[in-house]
Formats: C-alpha cells, sequence, structure tokens
C-alpha cells in the first residue's frame, strides 16, 4: 500500500447540488479531509436586502427546492417575530402539516431513490426498479403522497405559494381533506415495507465517536418540527434567538458554503440528532419503526441518520393524519390572513427542516424592508461533521484499498443528506 | 422506438435543483419515461454516468454564475443534439440573476465577512446568453404536466409546443377574481406566460410572474393601469424584480428614478 494517496471525488451523484471529496494520506497518516462545495453562490442574504418582507420568503423559498417548503415558512415566521405578529392556531396547525409533507416528500426521495440504490449496489431507483419494483414503486408513492400534501396546503409541491406573512391564500375544501385522508391512510400501509426493507439491511458503522447533535425541543411534549428553543446534548437549552451561539459561522476556501462550529466543535443536526434528542415524544408507528431501526438511543453512528428519517417519515404520516381530523373538526370556513402594521425590527425564524434546523433572522427598517439578514442552513452546519466523520473513517480504513475508502465516503456523505454535496463516480489516486 | 431509444442527459447549473426535482416528482410517469428513454447521464439522480457519450436530448436547469457552470454548459451543447432550456433560471436568469445589479467585491465582502475572493463568481445569466438553446420551457419551478408534453413531443419527432398566451387569460378561465381591480394589489398575471393554470391567483394569491414574460409584453401599458388602482411605483418594482430581472424590470420604470 502507498504511503502518500490523494484520494479525490471530484463529483458526487444522488446529492442534490455539486460537491467533491478530497482526502490527503501523507506517511500513512490523514493530513487533510475537504468535502468541497462548488455550487455557484446566489448571494440570497444580499439579494433581500431592500426588499419588503411580503416579497423576501418567495425569493428565499428558491435558495432550495426541496426544501423550499421549510425555508418559506421560516422566512414568514422572521417576519411575523419582528413584526409582532400572532398567528391563528388554525395557520400553526395548517404549517405543521406542510413541514409533515416536506419531511415525508423529502425523506422517501433521499431513501428510495439515493440511499437504498447505494446499500443494495445499484447505481440510482431506475436501475433498482428492475430487481425491487415494488419496494421502488412504495418508495415513489410515499414521496408522491408528501407531494400531495405539499400541493394542498402549499398551493404547489416545491416553491409554495399559499403560505404567506400572517396565514394562508386559501383553504383547502372537505372533499379535497377527505382525500388526503384516505392517501395518507393508504400511505401508513405502504411505508411498513419500508420499514422492513430497511430492518433488514444492516448499516455500515463507520465511526463511533460521542458527537453533539442539536435540534429544536418540540413544542407541546410532541415530536414536532417546531420550537422555541434549541437543545443541545450537551444538556443546554438556548432560547432560538440564540442561535448564533450555535453557529459561528466560518468561510473556508475549498467551498462556497459556510461552515459552523458550536464551541469551536462540529455538531449535527438533522433526522438522527432529533431522534436523539426528541425519541421519547414518539408515539404509535413511529414508536415501532424506532424500536425495530434503533433500538438504542441516543446513537452515534452518523450512518443511522438513514434509519432515523424512516422513523421521521411514519411520524409525519400518523401526525398528518391527526393534524387533518382537527382541522377538519374545528371548520374549514374561509379565514383572512391577520392584519397587521408594519414597523421597524427585527426577527428570528427557526424549523426543523429534513436536514436540520433551520435559521433565518431578518432586521426591517420602518416600511418593512430587508436591512440585514442571515440564512443559516442545516448542510452549512453539518459540513464540518460531516469531514469529521470522514477523516475518523479514513483513519480506521487507512489500509484497506482505495476502493473501500471511497465507498465509505460515499455513504457518509449520503448519510447527511446534503442538499449541495456529494456522491462520486470518479475516483483519481496520486500518488505524491 | 424500442431499441433506438434517444440518449438523455440530465443536468443542473447554479440552481435550486428545484426543476431536476420537478421531473423527479413525475412519480407515476418516473419508471415509464425510464423504459422509453436512455438516460445515461444525471448526476442527482444516478451514479455511473457517461459525461462523454453523445446525446440526443440535453435538459438544463439553473443558471450560468460562475465559470465553472460556463465550461459545464459548453461541453453539454458540444455533445448533444437538442439543448432544451428547463426552468426560468435557465431560461431567463431568474432570482439568482438579482444579485447582477450588485458590484462582485461587495457581494463578497458581505457574505464571506472578510474581504478575500474565494469566490468564482460572474453575473448570473440565462442559458441563451453562451450557447444555442432548442426548447425553452420556462416555469419556477416547471410545471410537470408541461416538461412531460415536451418529452413526448420529442419522442414522437415533433417540436414541443409551448402555450404562448398569458397566467391573466387562464385566471379569467378559471373566473377568479380580478386582483388588480379588487385589491389594488401588483398581479404579474398579465404579464407572465400561462403553463399554471393561474395557481396564484387561484389561491388569492397576485401572481408574482415565475415563468417570467410573455411575448411583446406590454409593461407600460401595464404599470400604467398598475398605477390608476392606487399602486406605487416601489410596489410594482419589487414584484416585478423577482423572477426574471433582466428581460423583466421595464426600461422606463428604472429611468423614472
Amino acid at each position: 500500500m502507498e504511503k502518500n494517496r490523494l484520494i479525490s471525488i471530484p463529483h458526487l451523484g444522488r446529492v442534490e447540488g455539486h460537491g467533491g471529496i478530497e482526502v490527503e494520506i501523507e506517511n500513512g497518516k490523514v493530513t487533510r479531509v475537504n468535502m468541497d462545495i462548488f455550487e455557484g453562490s446566489r448571494f440570497y442574504e444580499m439579494l433581500i436586502v431592500g426588499k419588503k418582507f411580503t416579497e423576501v420568503s418567495a425569493i428565499v423559498s428558491r435558495v432550495c427546492g426541496i426544501c423550499s417548503a421549510g425555508h418559506t415558512l421560516t422566512s414568514q415566521m422572521a417576519s411575523e417575530n419582528a413584526l409582532g405578529i400572532k398567528v391563528t392556531p388554525r395557520t400553526e396547525f395548517l404549517r405543521s402539516l406542510l413541514l409533515h409533507g416536506e419531511a415525508i416528500e423529502s425523506h422517501a426521495l433521499h431513501l428510495g431513490c439515493l440511499v437504498l440504490p447505494d446499500l443494495l449496489g445499484y447505481e440510482g431507483p431506475l436501475t433498482m426498479v428492475k430487481d425491487y419494483p415494488a419496494e421502488v414503486t412504495v418508495a415513489l408513492n410515499l414521496k408522491k403522497l408528501g407531494n400531495a400534501i405539499q400541493e394542498l396546503i402549499g398551493g404547489r409541491a416545491i416553491h409554495p405559494i399559499n403560505a404567506i406573512v400572517g396565514g394562508f391564500g386559501r383553504i383547502p375544501t372537505k372533499i379535497e381533506w377527505l382525500k388526503l385522508n384516505t392517501d395518507l391512510q393508504k400511505g401508513l400501509e405502504l411505508s411498513d415495507a419500508l420499514v422492513d426493507l430497511l430492518a433488514k439491511i444492516r448499516l455500515p458503522e463507520y465511526t463511533t465517536h460521542t458527537g453533539i447533535y442539536a435540534a429544536l425541543e418540540p413544542r407541546q411534549d410532541r415530536y414536532s418540527y417546531l420550537g422555541d428553543y434549541i437543545l443541545t446534548s450537551d444538556g443546554v437549552k438556548r432560547p432560538i434567538s440564540e442561535f448564533r451561539k450555535i453557529c459561528h459561522e466560518k468561510v473556508v476556501a475549498h467551498s462556497t458554503a459556510k461552515q459552523s462550529l458550536y464551541n469551536s466543535q462540529p455538531f449535527m443536526v438533522g433526522s438522527l440528532s432529533r431522534i436523539n434528542l426528541n425519541y421519547r415524544y414518539l408515539t404509535g408507528k413511529a414508536k415501532e419503526a424506532q424500536q425495530k431501526l434503533i433500538p438504542n438511543l441516543p446513537s452515534h453512528n452518523t450512518m443511522n441518520n438513514n434509519y432515523a428519517q424512516m422513523i421521521e417519515l411514519v411520524h409525519s404520516i400518523e401526525r398528518s393524519l391527526q393534524l387533518i381530523k382537527i382541522l377538519i373538526e374545528n371548520g374549514l370556513e374561509h379565514e383572512e390572513p391577520i392584519k397587521y402594521n408594519v414597523k421597524a425590527g427585527q426577527g428570528i425564524g427557526a424549523i426543523e427542516v429534513p436536514r436540520g434546523t433551520l435559521y433565518h433572522y431578518y432586521e426591517f427598517d420602518n416600511e418593512g424592508r430587508i436591512l440585514d439578514a442571515d440564512i443559516i442552513t442545516p448542510t452549512a452546519q453539518n459540513l464540518a461533521n460531516v469531514e469529521k466523520d470522514m477523516r475518523g473513517a479514513v483513519e480506521t480504513l487507512i489500509n484497506e484499498p482505495v476502493k473501500v475508502i471511497r465507498n465509505s465516503l460515499e455513504h457518509i456523505a449520503r448519510a447527511y443528506d446534503p442538499c449541495i454535496s456529494c456522491a462520486t463516480h470518479l475516483v483519481e489516486v496520486k500518488v505524491k | 422506438m424500442e431499441n433506438k431509444k434517444p440518449k438523455i442527459g440530465i443536468f443542473g447549473l447554479t440552481s435550486c435543483a428545484g426543476d431536476q426535482l420537478a421531473i423527479l416528482n413525475c412519480e407515476d410517469e418516473l419508471v415509464y419515461l425510464a423504459n422509453v428513454l436512455d438516460i445515461r447521464d444525471w448526476e442527482m439522480a444516478q451514479t455511473n454516468n457517461d459525461n462523454s457519450i453523445q446525446l440526443d436530448i440535453a435538459f438544463v436547469e439553473g443558471v450560468v454564475a460562475q465559470s465553472r457552470d460556463l465550461q459545464a454548459l459548453q461541453a453539454i451543447r458540444k455533445r448533444t443534439k437538442l439543448l432544451v432550456a428547463l426552468g426560468t433560471c435557465a431560461v431567463w436568469g431568474g432570482v439568482a440573476a438579482m444579485k447582477n445589479q450588485i458590484p462582485k467585491d461587495v457581494l463578497n465582502k458581505e457574505v464571506s465577512g472578510e474581504e478575500i475572493n474565494i469566490l468564482d463568481s460572474m453575473p448570473a445569466l440565462p442559458v441563451k446568453s453562451f450557447v444555442k438553446v432548442d426548447i425553452q420551457l420556462p416555469g419556477c419551478p416547471i410545471e410537470k404536466d408541461q416538461f412531460l408534453q415536451v418529452v413526448t413531443s420529442l419522442l414522437k419527432g415533433n417540436l414541443p409546443e409551448i402555450l404562448k398566451f398569458s397566467v391573466c387569460s387562464e385566471c379569467k378561465m378559471r373566473e377568479n377574481a380580478c386582483i388588480v381591480i379588487e385589491r389594488g394589489e401588483v398581479c404579474c398575471g398579465a404579464l407572465t406566460l400561462s403553463g399554471c393554470n393561474a395557481r396564484c391567483p387561484s389561491h388569492n394569491i397576485p401572481c408574482g410572474g415565475c415563468h417570467g414574460p410573455i411575448e411583446e409584453v406590454h409593461y407600460d401599458a401595464n404599470v400604467t393601469m398598475f398605477k390608476t388602482h392606487g399602486i406605487t411605483k416601489d410596489d410594482i418594482e419589487q414584484k416585478m424584480a423577482m423572477y426574471a430581472a433582466p428581460a423583466w424590470i421595464p426600461e422606463k420604470l428604472l429611468a423614472e428614478k
């Protein structure tokens, strides 16, 4: 085995966006691990300066197609926080439901189309379908279910249009709710097949370091994607307004995305963090799925993020059914968005989107125009932790052939479900 | 047909991946598409991609915002017979093109907080600014039904027809109350290319113009009309500057500043 190696994965496939991985080994020691991000910068925090709060959520929705509902709602909540707007309980239910739709779609896409082919040895879902037609169909149907929720409540599956500051433009009719209810019941049955398939696959364990996890504390003692406090696995609880204590952002030369550190340490956000910190709130079939997939919690195997997504997928279907029941019981008459006065101020919004905690922070002038903005995405928070995990894996596998190392790097990157990142089909080995 | 499946590539330049996601959202048709198309290069959805093979059709999402995008785009154009620009970023520049108003050094300094130029950034421009485009399907994101129509037309050997009327026409067909007249708010429906079946106005939300302009759009008449409903120039600009900035903001409106 060569003592000096450069393992380079220039393009990652089956992830959203453009990224690569580079690992350098000198004299049998890992000297550099970079998760490279080369998606072009779009400068969203600058684009929205001068824009009115009414236009901002539609712009920042375009940060990410997959998390577009999360960006839209986080933005609207930040604006409402700044303007002192309190929305109605129905708006909160509809927002929760929209986020469950996004979680179902995103997790089904990641597990069914990106991860399962990986674990079962296929190039993608379209080749995997030849041998696993039923499983791929289930994953696609669950993905479709998540989109149906987003289409109905958001008005569009990608980049929702129906959610606005203060409420929603249109409330779905009873017939539309009942149809969605039927689809969700079918989806809940279908999800069993995917849980069982995943339970049969043993996920590799590349690192077992005790990590740091962060997630929002659910409101009302129920597993949820909304919360007002940030929990970290060192036992500290902070209001979301103190998000900068969690995310010290730094610019790194190999990436157009910024990286985050907590107490100078990498940390993890996303499904596994949420399950690790909040698993005691799980109920019903989601709890059963957790007992099948990750019986011992907290888990320090970040590959388990895949299982954690499956648990959340089941939870989101169950909770959506409950929310629809509540919405119908409370009546479906038209409700105008909340009226408000525009004033200067600053506001923060935070939501657990599929890949972790998303923060939007805005400052407004007295006409409701953005003076300053800060958007911190989950993938940016995770990048330093991905590199830490990769370093750990390479140190363990240092004497293995390049192919084994390359696979481990791809598995780790993909487990985080990075929104801008990577997987690869070309590995270059250079001896220095 | 079976043994002569068209070779397909699906690519993303700088973007939110929303248009590629819209393709993946064709859940009912995806397996069929994989049977009738020979998808040889699609980084977002598969590995083992062949990045040198000659393609029959390349679908390109996103905007050219860095030299890396430009190199990728030129390489795609060289290896494909037809190039389809997918989505408003690829067709008009999209939301990303709003950054062209801001000087580069200001951008780098603001985002990184430091005066270092690590970012390979250039003005964000649509695909047609650099290479020949055969078919343009705008939308932010594209409507999946329109995408499927484009694919089926191409499979039959026809050039797809993208409807040319406005969102306003679709809105009238759905018998929605007019947001400009009833509420005195800016609605871009009369200026914007159809295809969405007037999604926003049908949800009591004004059209934001996310499909970009129709041909021969009457900016001045619309701006005058907005003003007669008491809408300020600032509100008009805020709304109209969003999705297709280079083509969209009426020059006269800007000149009034």
